[in-house]
């Protein structure tokens, strides 16, 4: 009963701010809806006793990612958009005849799912010693790939935003 | 009873829930014209995503799932950052940032 | 939160306990900072309005409750009334999840005509299993009051301090980060708790299967992690935004940084969330660093026991009296940590912002990363059965 509250209000607060982000024509503030709208995930995490990765959900995305977004549009300094929507009345209503239909097509997707089990809270498996050891063990190459990634991300961001001849140049 | 099968929270609540996220998301990235809220919209639905894999792997027990979040999360980041410093450097060229004005191919 | 009605009411007030312990702290450390820069620069400092100008505080509160309200933009009013209040929100909710002191065991009593417990109340507000994960993930979102009080002010220079503070923020969190992983490895779990019980008695630790014991020591983080301890301890000082690291207010360049246009309460309010920043940052550094709330070389059993055959309570009594006297050893550790981030404030210079960054990127980091490479080398050889 109480999970049920918790959980409908939940899903609530994140249906509504993440409309936020999709109809609120000041960037900023859609910066700043997303910005709940991940606590949310988070906290949805800890629901679901993934407890580490509702804490690497903070830092990452709500802590680090984010961050930049609302650094950029404030350097930026974007304004309220007159033009907040694509162009094209048909086409608008294309597209979202397009996300309606998708949605219908997941929702009723879900229940091919067969019957769900219960959520066994702490129960020996669910660790965060188990999960290192998967990432460690079975997944280490996709791991080594990833950091591959960043490194080739990291030299990418900063040949796209260096001013040529470097920062103190003229 | 429909009742008690809504106050029941299992895994189809969840994934329902991420299935309206990633909607959003994904109007988000067809309806805006501002190229930074358009990320914006990716990200909400890599984290629609997210919420999937993580109910998935509560609800069986199965830790496959939460390892490829991280995978996501991190991928996430590094498209991020690419997006933005692109983002930074058509607006240093163009001072706009809707994403009509990036339809020509040449400068 | 508990089971019956004596758990959930102690549990909630202890939370609230715990929240203005951190909001009363502020108007003390005040007092403290403004005879402490005094002292240290050789004047007198507020002396005139009570004993030792204690009285100074009450009318400081005073001032900032009767200070004339003045809103700078009408369209970013919102967001900036908001800032001041989100500024408050990190720190107290950060330190909610720190333990102070041994968790008190309440054993079955009779009242109001039933039987209530046993009970068992942890000295925090929340316990979690990944106690660190979670306070770290709470105090990164510190950058956003910051961010969103510069940007609503409609002022170039607070707009120019927010910016400074959050790029600041985001490059200190990697080597905030990466300092504490020594820890993890060495202690082998997330909970502030269980770091803190492996860490009393004397230094002792296993070598090559042996055990060995150094009794002149007491069994400190700050023994096995030192270079982990002076990169952390620098980058809680650039988290909090302090000299030397104060870049974001920097006064000859910015005027006042991200809170130029904040006046009265609202100013008081980022004051809050500063110190609380001090108070969680000092909290942190004595559980990772310096035994928590452990009495050096003794043992919370042996307190326990000693406490037992002093006092001659019952054994609810000895573990309320055990907890809080635990809780005063915490107290002064945290309190001498607070005393050296006004002391390093009032001694050291301002860095130069490509200083900072260079400070950041090109020293601390590496550092950290080879900290935690060498732990982890280091932890593989003293733990490995070599034959």
């Amino acid at each position: 009963m109480e999970a049920a509250i918790v959980f409908y209000g939940l899903s609530f607060f994140m249906t509504v701010l993440s409309l936020g982000v999709l109809f609120n024509p000041n960037p900023i503030m859609s910066a700043l809806y997303l910005v709940l709208t991940m606590i949310g995930v988070s906290l949805v995490f800890f629901m679901l006793d993934a407890g580490f990765l509702a804490g690497v959900q903070l830092i990452v995305y709500a802590g680090a990612v984010l961050v930049l977004f609302v650094m950029v549009i404030m350097l930026f300094d974007l304004k309220r958009e007159v033009y907040t929507f694509s162009r094209g009345f048909f086409t608008r209503l294309l597209k979202v005849f397009t996300g309606v239909v998708f949605l219908i097509i997941l929702v009723k997707s879900f229940f091919l799912v067969p019957e769900t089990k219960e959520l066994l809270n702490s129960s020996t498996q669910m660790t965060t010693k188990n999960l290192a050891g998967l990432l460690f063990t079975e997944y280490i190459f996709v791991f080594e790939l990833l950091g591959l990634l960043l490194l080739a991300v990291a030299i990418g961001a900063v040949a796209l935003s260096r001013i040529k001849g470097g920062t103190h140049a003229e | 009873m429909l009742s008690s099968e809504l106050l029941h929270i299992g895994l189809n609540h969840y994934l329902g829930l991420s299935a309206v996220i990633f909607v959003i998301g994904m109007l988000t990235v067809l309806l805006r014209r501002n190229l930074i809220v358009m990320l914006m919209g990716v990200e909400l639905m890599l984290n629609a995503v997210n919420i999937t894999f993580v109910a998935f792997s509560s609800f069986n027990q199965n830790m496959n799932g939460q390892v490829m979040v991280f995978f996501v999360m991190a991928i996430a980041a590094a498209e991020a950052a690419v997006g933005l410093a692109l983002a930074v450097t058509i607006f240093k060229h163009y001072k706009e940032i809707d994403i009509s004005a990036f339809e020509q191919l040449k400068s | 939160m508990g089971s019956d009605i004596v758990e959930i009411s102690i549990n909630a007030a202890k939370a609230l306990a715990i929240f203005l312990m951190m909001v009363q702290i502020v108007p003390m450390l005040v007092w403290v900072e403004r005879r402490g820069s005094a002292f240290i620069q050789n004047r007198f400092g507020p002396n005139r309005i009570g004993p030792l100008g204690l009285m100074q505080l009450i009318a400081d509160a005073v001032k900032f409750l009767f200070k004339e309200e003045f809103l700078p933009d009408k369209k970013r009013r919102l967001l900036f009334l908001a800032a001041p209040i989100i500024a408050l929100i990190p720190g107290a909710v950060a330190f909610g999840a720190i333990p102070l002191s041994v968790p008190i065991h309440v054993e079955i009593f009779e009242f109001l005509g039933q039987s209530w417990g046993p009970y068992r109340f942890a000295f925090q507000s929340v316990e979690l299993g990944i106690g660190i994960v979670f306070v770290l993930g709470i105090s990164s979102l510190a950058a956003y009051s910051i961010l969103l009080a510069g940007w609503s002010s409609s002022n170039k220079y607070s707009l120019f301090g927010a910016l400074r503070a959050s790029a600041q923020m985001i490059s200190y969190e990697l080597a905030l980060g990466l300092s504490l992983v020594g820890i993890l490895l060495i202690y082998n779990s997330f909970d502030f708790a269980e770091i803190i019980a492996q860490q009393q008695g004397s230094l002792a630790f296993q070598f090559l299967g042996k055990d060995i014991v150094w009794s002149f020591l007491p069994n400190w983080g700050i023994f096995y992690q030192p270079l982990g301890f002076v990169l952390f301890f620098v980058a809680v000082f650039a988290e909090a935004n302090r000299l030397p690291f104060d870049l974001p207010e920097a006064e000859s360049e910015l005027v006042a940084g991200y809170h130029t246009e904040y006046g009265g309460f609202k100013m008081n309010m980022f004051y809050i969330g500063e110190y609380g920043h001090m108070l969680v940052s000092s909290a942190l550094l004595v559980t990772f660093y310096f035994g928590g709330y452990n009495i050096p070389f003794v043992t919370p059993d042996q307190v326990l026991a000693g406490v037992e055959s002093f006092l001659g309570l019952s054994s609810t009594g000895s573990s309320v009296a055990t907890a809080f006297l635990l809780h005063g050893v915490f107290l002064v550790k945290v309190l001498i940590f607070l005393w050296v981030f006004i002391w390093v404030r009032w001694t050291l210079p301002r860095f130069r912002y490509d200083q900072l960054m260079d400070l950041g990127w090109k020293t601390m980091l590496p550092w950290a990363l080879a900290n935690t490479i060498l732990t982890a080398i280091i932890v593989f050889i003293f733990r490995t059965q070599w034959v």
